[in-house]
């Protein structure tokens, strides 16, 4: 029943991505195929194979045998015999239901999106009421009016498609409203193509996989269905498959007489069968959602870091990073930091800038150990200088230190509030439970004066705390990620675009409240933003980084008046600053000491 | 407040929607239920009064001169009263009362068996999305295998196994019937000793499809950026993975548990066939198979009003869990 949930996942392709389409190879397809197949034979060519599966034989319920290999029924049919025409009807009933639904459930889900209005409700009703109309009871209620005797194949298939087309018209339906707001979609339907047109070139092509996942649904579907039916003795009449096989088996008591062999194979099949369509929809679910893709289990590579942590170098420092590399272990190993060195200072804001994919947020997520696999830091050391003395090396902690480190020390702020908030529980809650975690001695008033003072320190009205994420604005969202950062009284805060997705004037009050909070707690800040022009104003230091590595780092005064690497001075250029004068000031800067600019665009080609 | 607006009109829609399928379906399809059941029930030595016989009528279709339409409303009105006819296969009683003889088996079985099945899969979906990339991606194609299973199949071979060769559970039955039903300890323990093989099979094969889609959206739900800062802020393990992962990825399968139903009942039917328990859905059966038409109806109808009322249960359910529902309907 994954089927049912509406889960709307963005595929990572334009409309030409045919080759994305096709599944990955992996076991479990090559198991599916291989049952599907098998069975299909058995259903297709051993027809032709085996003898008459009709004729009585006087040797009832004969165990298998080299003359029979299933044995004999009640009434000395063949089993064998009766089981690859019985497969051969479960199969033609199966593919006439899973062709019927999905083309019902084409038409009320993709269409009824793609014209929306009055239509997409309508049909969208219609469907939702179909699927709360429980199926097989209304099967049984119309199976039972139609006389036996007219109860063939095709009735049964077309009940059956009628009960149970709902549920994809749901999940097509919620895909191709998101479809439809495609940039390429709504280019099609701006330029004035046919909506037929639209329908069949822009968007069936990318439900392709979900429609296929759907109709091996619904071909589950109906040979389950299809078998319960003929158990009930409500079948096809006059037709011979798996269930129907099962009907006569249970009738003449099989199990009770210890004839297995008549009933356990037909329902071996059916699981097989359908086993092997789940298993094959698996890698359908896998194009669909890319996430859902098997993690290799990987052997860990031997670590070559040097354990030891960066010794403290003079007081002022709170952040010593040393050589430090994270590399991304897939097939062909992506080097996504090299050796980058950087200390923070106490107090101060160290801006790390560059574009998307120079491996920015890989160097941030690693120093305080959120990398995830495939990511590993192969070299180098994080070491943190408590202020209270003692060093940490922050990369050789134990998971129950690493908890306890974090936050209370090094705290961060994520970009895009947006999802960085846990958007069912409300903000109260997810201030207090860093606060029962890393200080269970509180009482419960303690705690609660704690989030209001920290609200209150970042210009957020109190009675926001009963609030959940989806009822505050972007900017305000971003202000309560803040104020959770400072509820431990970190001596670190690493921010990671924190102000990107913001307008340019909730942006200023932003930058505006971090430098005050900064000059009166006295927390290091780590900002870390593609947006170089904005560093120069915020930041005392910058690191510039590109590929991985860390091509230019200094004072900002420095760079802004002298920006030594080629790339600083493309950055520099690429952007309009927030305040017109400074930005031009800075391009004019560039004019007034010309140098070889290496010209071209410089491709992204890290790992974030 | 839309939202509760909304899903009390969806499903009123859905109600009128059963109502008149119910109505249709007899008259749209071939053969002449009223003249069948008529010879049964003067067969039983019914007496065939004009009032017995205009209830069917109403019920399945007639070629009376009476309008469509009228004969409409007048089955709306039958129905609002709760006079379903007089069951044939169990005269004289009436339809109403045979269902409510039938329904608490059902709904004790199925509802224990379902929440339990629910229950279970959404523990170990949490468990096995969570710890993904470890052996636990095993259980995935395993409970395929049960999904793909026909249900009524594996409940023979179980009944054949643990009841008939083992003698653990007893062959089939909602009770010992030595006993008189009443609500004493006795019977009581009997009707969950009967009861402990079906809710059993049920489970078994219904628990893989939850286990599957709540371990795929506990997948989505720890690539989120929310789990991300629940790690950051360093909170235990165990927390991270309840209050953020799965709070999160249980959504949908809450509200395809609204869905399900549908198809949980469906099932109950084949059970109670399986083990020949009292419920509503052996009644359905029985009525099949006694060309009962008017009980059908009434079976049909009252599962029907019985899925509706746990799709709006768990919908306003819905709306406690999910936040977001409340305000943007």
């Amino acid at each position: 029943m994954t089927n049912i949930s509406a889960v709307t996942v963005e595929p990572p392709r334009g409309r030409a991505g045919w080759r994305s389409m096709l599944p990955r190879w992996s076991p479990k397809l090559g198991v599916g195929l291989v049952l599907i197949a098998l069975i299909t034979f058995i259903g297709v060519i051993g027809p032709l194979l085996v003898g008459d599966p009709n004729t009585i034989r006087d040797i009832s319920l004969t165990p298998p045998s080299g003359d029979f290999w299933l044995g004999t029924t009640w009434t000395g049919q063949d089993v064998v015999a009766q089981l690859a025409h019985a497969t051969r009807g479960s199969l033609y009933i199966g593919l006439m239901v899973g062709v019927m639904a999905t083309f019902l459930s084409a038409l009320f889900g993709i269409v009824g999106a793609y014209v929306g209005g009055y239509v997409d409700e309508g049909f969208n009703l219609f469907s939702n009421v179909m699927l709360v109309i429980p199926g097989l009871p209304l099967v049984i209620v119309i199976s039972a009016f139609v006389p036996a005797d007219q109860r063939g194949m095709w009735t049964i298939a077309v009940v059956l498609a009628i009960t149970g087309w709902a549920a994809s018209a749901r999940v097509l339906r919620a895909q191709t409203l998101s479809l439809r707001n495609r940039d390429y979609v709504a280019a099609a339907r701006v330029s004035g193509e046919k909506s037929w047109r639209v329908i069949t070139v822009e968007i069936l092509p990318n439900l392709l996989p979900l429609l296929a996942s759907q109709f091996v649904f619904s071909v589950i579907y109906a040979i389950l269905s299809e078998a319960g039916l003929s158990f009930l003795g409500l079948g096809a009449s006059n037709s011979s498959t798996l269930g129907t096989m099962l009907y006569y088996a249970q009738n003449s008591f099989a199990l009770q007489r210890q004839a297995w062999w008549w009933f356990v194979p037909p329902g071996m099949i059916i699981a097989l069968f359908g086993c092997g369509l789940a298993l094959i929809n698996f890698s359908i679910d896998e194009i669909i959602n890319p996430k859902l893709r098997d993690i290799p289990r990987r052997v860990k590579a031997a670590v070559t870091r040097k354990p030891e942590p960066a010794p403290r170098t003079d007081d002022d420092v709170v952040l010593t990073v040393n050589d430090l590399s994270v590399v991304y272990q897939v097939e062909n190993p992506v080097h996504a930091v090299k050796d980058v060195s950087i200390t923070l200072r106490r107090g101060e804001i160290l801006g790390l800038a560059g574009e998307s994919g120079c491996g920015k947020t890989t160097l941030a997520y690693a120093i305080n150990r959120l990398h995830r696999p495939p990511a590993e830091v192969t070299t180098g050391s994080v070491t943190f200088h408590d202020r209270e003395g003692g060093d940490v090396d922050v990369l050789a902690l134990t998971p129950g230190e690493l908890r306890a480190f974090r936050w209370s020390k090094l705290s961060m702020v994520f970009q895009g509030a947006m999802n960085a908030l846990n958007p069912v529980i409300t903000v109260r809650a997810q201030l207090d439970d860093v606060l029962t975690t890393h200080r269970p001695e509180m009482t419960k008033a303690q705690r609660k004066a704690k989030c209001e003072e920290v609200l209150k320190l970042v210009g957020v009205d109190v009675r926001r705390l009963s609030s959940f994420p989806h009822e505050l604005s972007g900017g305000m969202r971003q202000r309560v990620m803040i104020a959770m950062a400072l509820l431990l009284d970190p001596q670190v805060m690493i921010m990671d675009e924190p102000t990107t997705a913001l307008d340019v004037v909730v942006q200023r009050g932003i930058l505006r409240e971090i430098l005050r909070l900064r000059d009166e707690i006295g927390f290091a800040v780590l900002f870390i933003t593609h947006d170089l022009p904005l560093l120069l104003e915020l930041a005392d230091r910058i690191a510039v980084m590109k590929d991985g590595e860390v091509v230019e780092y200094g004072a900002a005064q420095d760079m802004f008046e002298q920006p030594a690497h080629p790339y600083t001075r493309q950055l520099l250029d690429s952007f309009p600053s927030l305040t017109g004068e400074r930005g031009s000031f800075v391009r004019s800067g560039e004019q007034l000491t010309p140098v070889d600019r290496s010209g071209e665009p410089t491709p992204s080609g890290g790992v974030r | 407040m839309r939202y509760y607006a909304r899903k009390f009109g969806f499903y009123l829609v859905a109600l009128w929607a059963a109502l008149t399928l119910n109505f249709f379906i007899p008259r749209l399809l071939p053969g002449n239920p009223v003249d069948i059941l008529m010879a049964k029930l003067s067969q039983r030595g019914g007496t065939v009064d004009p009032s017995a016989r205009r209830a069917y009528e109403l019920l399945l279709g007639t070629d009376s001169s009476e309008s469509l339409f009228q004969q409409y409303i007048s089955y709306l009105g039958n129905m609002f009263r709760g006079d379903l006819g007089v069951s044939v296969s169990a005269f004289p009683a009436p339809v109403s009362e045979v269902i409510a003889g039938a329904l608490p088996w059902t709904l004790m079985l199925v509802g224990i068996a379902t929440f339990l099945s629910f229950a279970f899969g959404i523990v170990l979906g949490t468990f096995v999305g969570w710890r993904r990339g470890t052996w636990l991606d095993g259980l995935v194609p395993a409970t395929t295998v049960l999904a793909a299973v026909p249900y009524f199949w594996l409940a023979l071979l179980l009944v054949a196994l643990l009841s008939s060769a083992w003698g653990w559970f007893p062959l089939q039955g909602g009770y010992d019937i030595l006993l008189t039903p009443g609500w004493n300890g006795e019977f009581i323990s009997s009707a969950i000793y009967y009861g402990t093989l079906p809710a059993l099979t049920i489970v078994i094969s219904s628990v893989g499809g939850w286990l599957l889609g709540m371990r795929n959206m506990m997948v989505s739900a720890t690539s989120e950026d929310y789990v991300l800062t629940a790690q950051a802020k360093g909170l235990r393990g165990s927390r991270i993975m309840i209050r953020y992962a799965a709070r999160n990825a249980v959504l949908p399968s809450v509200a395809g548990f609204a869905i399900s139903l549908g198809f949980v009942v469906s099932g109950a039917v084949i059970t109670e066939q399986v083990f020949s328990y009292p419920g509503i859905g052996s009644k359905l059966l029985q009525a099949v198979q006694n060309n009962d038409y008017a009980l059908m109806q009434g079976v049909f109808l009252v599962i029907t009003v019985a899925v509706l009322g746990a799709n709006l249960v768990v919908d306003l359910l819905y709306a406690v869990i999910d936040p977001r529902t409340r305000v943007s309907g």
